[in-house]
């Protein structure tokens, strides 16, 4: 090979891809907007990205699968625990995770803080992304929890119990949490249609309960999750 | 050493080496993190997050202090003239080891621009670029008082202005989450994919034209295809980190295309770099081929065939943001900059000593050698181990993090087992460089 033909691969080869990077990068930015529903990118989820940055929070959690592996990915946290559980471990960390083997330091955040972290993160959880991550996903694994359900592999209260990610605090067998109790003991002491009224609302029926609301379920999910932890009680003394 | 300011280059090394053990001490930490419990009260004070920030900033800050210090030993070589402000030289590094140091402590008392691995605040960042005007000016004025333009001094003075200027888009604080991590990775990604393999490939040049005494018009003619590619699959290839931002969905093909390309130019500098030493005129130490034939093997395995293995996007969908990239960060990380860096020293430092021919003492460099690269070659395949179980427990069947995290506390363990062999082998390296003796003499001869 000539140097002269060296040097025209070095030339076609950079400039050709810095053509394509530069025009798409422009293209991105008029993609930006729609996709990540800027319209709803206000001051406070401004103020909450302060918050976020301001606490290191993402050298410990991944967020849009960027930053530390130590934690839980953030991305969809607002729709997959909820706000009242989001809450409960911002405020109360040492609480929330009083019994895991892995702890979020107690940051001493202010209620407003708070706020707008959950603002932030409302915002985030709603961007299209190509639905990524996929266990947060609709699509990707809940269609696995309808096809175990489907092929009678299990029950559907079993289903949703895995789907709703019940064991990342309560335990069962030997899988799980202990930061609540152990579902196998739940109905010893309470009934079926007892526990789908705590799912809807666990503060009405016991005020200052850490269990987050499961009202984004239907009436007919809530039963059948209880049916199923109902059953695990037969034959069990409390 | 033919300059009395290449002089400048080992203090560069020597506070490069300090930072690179203190960096893996932090690491330990962190794997330690991964498998025992540790108390609320220490989590309270001193968070996984602060551990982290220390660990990666320490890295960035110790490889581009290596990268500054070989700067400064080969520009006087290529342009064959004293450094232009030898002194500026001195207060840069002074400088940004100040800012560093600055930096890390101010961690501990939670001042940070909290985005990962650009966590210095905005204040420190103004002398960072302060240290990097510094350096830049002094280099380019070097080059245009000497008049002695060479293809790879160009590279490296290239290399290192993209670096810079690429460190500016860090700067920034941006409302939209999105576009921050689009810029970041012009950041990172052009890092370490572009600005940073553009000063490898330089300093390699510079390194096999002093060593072989191959041809400068052999070694810098496959430096420019070389580059070529680095560039045309680095740059495009930047994609492969915009699948899930909430970017378009044409970059799941940009990037998946152009980055499956990225190992291409790394095995051509592989095949090159072997094909030198074969045709090397000069006899040298059998240790700095086993560095620099080691840094293009590892190289080619931690950033081409760990990076191929997860960056098409049907796979890239369920091993983003798991120990999988955590696997192939070190390993190539290790393989590509922290052995580039090694090996100019083990070429550098015994020419700066003034020992005859560059020949040195090679007893006990083996065994650092070794000890490190099979121990983080055995701590990125436990890192993959739990990745890959990160990603079928969590990924695919969908389990609670926590609950999928459970399994892989076995495998971070055998990752802090090997990081502790790692920190042992980077001792003995340390000793043996700045502790550095000439070749005793051969008998019979």
């Amino acid at each position: 090979m000539s140097e002269r033909a060296a040097k025209l691969i070095f030339w076609v080869g950079t400039l050709s891809s810095l053509a394509l990077f530069l025009g798409l990068t422009w293209d991105t930015h008029r993609s930006f907007a729609a996709l990540t529903h800027a319209d709803k990118l206000d001051a406070n989820v401004v103020a909450g990205k302060h918050v976020f940055e301001n606490h290191n929070c993402n050298d410990c959690h991944t967020i849009l699968g960027f930053g530390g592996y130590y934690a839980p990915d953030l991305t969809r946290a607002y729709k997959r625990l909820g706000e009242d559980a989001v809450r409960l471990r911002l405020a109360s960390p040492e609480k929330a995770f009083a019994s895991s083997y892995r702890k979020m330091p107690q940051q001493h955040l202010t209620p407003v803080e708070i706020d707008r972290l959950v603002d932030f993160l409302r915002w985030v959880g709603g961007i299209d992304n190509h639905d990524w991550p996929p266990q947060d996903s609709d699509t990707r694994w809940k269609a696995s929890t309808r096809r175990l359900v489907g092929g009678a592999a299990m029950s559907p209260g079993a289903a949703l119990v895995s789907q709703e990610a019940c064991l990342a605090c309560h335990a069962l067998g030997n899988a799980g949490e202990h930061r609540g109790p152990r579902l196998e003991y739940i109905a010893t002491r309470r009934d079926a249609d007892w526990i789908a009224r705590y799912l809807a609302d666990p503060q009405a029926l016991t005020p200052g309960s850490t269990m987050p609301k499961f009202d984004n379920l239907s009436e007919g999910q809530r039963q059948a999750i209880a049916e199923f932890v109902a059953s695990l009680a037969e034959g069990r003394t409390p | 050493m033919n300059f009395k300011s290449q002089r400048v280059a080992y203090p560069y090394f020597v506070v490069a080496l300090l930072l690179f053990a203190l960096q893996l001490v932090m690491g330990l930490y962190l794997a330690f993190n991964y498998f025992y419990t540790v108390p609320q009260a220490v989590v309270d004070v001193f968070p996984f997050s602060t551990a982290r920030a220390m660990h990666t900033n320490l890295l960035v800050l110790w490889l581009l202090l290596g990268f500054m210090g070989a700067t400064y030993y080969a520009i006087p070589e290529e342009t064959q003239s004293e450094l232009a402000w030898p002194k500026v030289a001195w207060a840069q590094l002074v400088l940004l080891t100040g800012t560093g140091v600055a930096a890390l402590v101010g961690f501990l008392f939670g001042w940070t621009q909290g985005r990962p691995l650009l966590e210095i605040p905005s204040a420190l960042d103004v002398l960072v670029v302060i240290g990097a005007l510094m350096f830049l000016a002094n280099v380019g004025v070097t080059i245009l008082k000497a008049r002695r333009f060479t293809a790879t001094q160009g590279t490296l003075l290239a290399g290192l202005v993209f670096l810079a200027v690429m460190y500016l888009f860090g700067m920034p604080f941006y409302e939209n989450l999105a576009i921050d991590w689009y810029y970041w990775w012009w950041v990172i990604h052009l890092w370490v994919e572009g600005a940073w393999e553009l000063v490898t490939a330089a300093l390699m040049a510079f390194m096999m034209i002093q060593l072989t005494g191959v041809d400068r018009k052999v070694v810098e003619k496959w430096l420019y295809v070389e580059l070529g590619l680095f560039l045309f699959t680095g740059l495009a290839g930047t994609g492969h980190h915009y699948y899930w931002i909430a970017a378009p969905k044409y970059w799941l093909w940009v990037g998946g295309a152009f980055s499956a390309l990225e190992p291409l130019p790394i095995a051509f500098m592989l095949i090159d770099t072997w094909r030198s030493m074969k045709d090397s005129k000069r006899p040298q130490p059998r240790l700095t081929w086993v560095y620099v034939i080691g840094m293009a093997v590892l190289h080619f395995v931690g950033a081409g065939l760990f990076g191929f293995a997860h960056t098409l996007p049907q796979i890239n969908y369920y091993t983003h943001g798991s120990q999988v990239t955590v696997s192939h960060g070190h390993l190539a990380f290790f393989g590509a900059y922290v052995l580039l860096n090694l090996s100019f020293f083990y070429f550098a430092i015994p020419r700066l000593k003034g020992f005859a021919d560059g020949r040195y003492d090679e007893r006990g460099g083996h065994w650092g050698f070794w000890l490190t690269s099979s121990a983080v070659v055995g701590m990125s395949l436990a890192m993959a181990v739990a990745g890959v179980l990160q990603t079928y427990l969590e990924r695919v069947q969908g389990q609670p993090y926590i609950v999928a995290q459970s399994p892989m506390r076995f495998w971070m363990l055998i990752v802090f087992l090997h990081g502790l062999l790692v920190l042992a082998g980077a001792l003995l390296i340390i000793k043996h460089l700045l502790t550095l003796r000439p070749a005793p003499a051969r008998s019979g001869a």
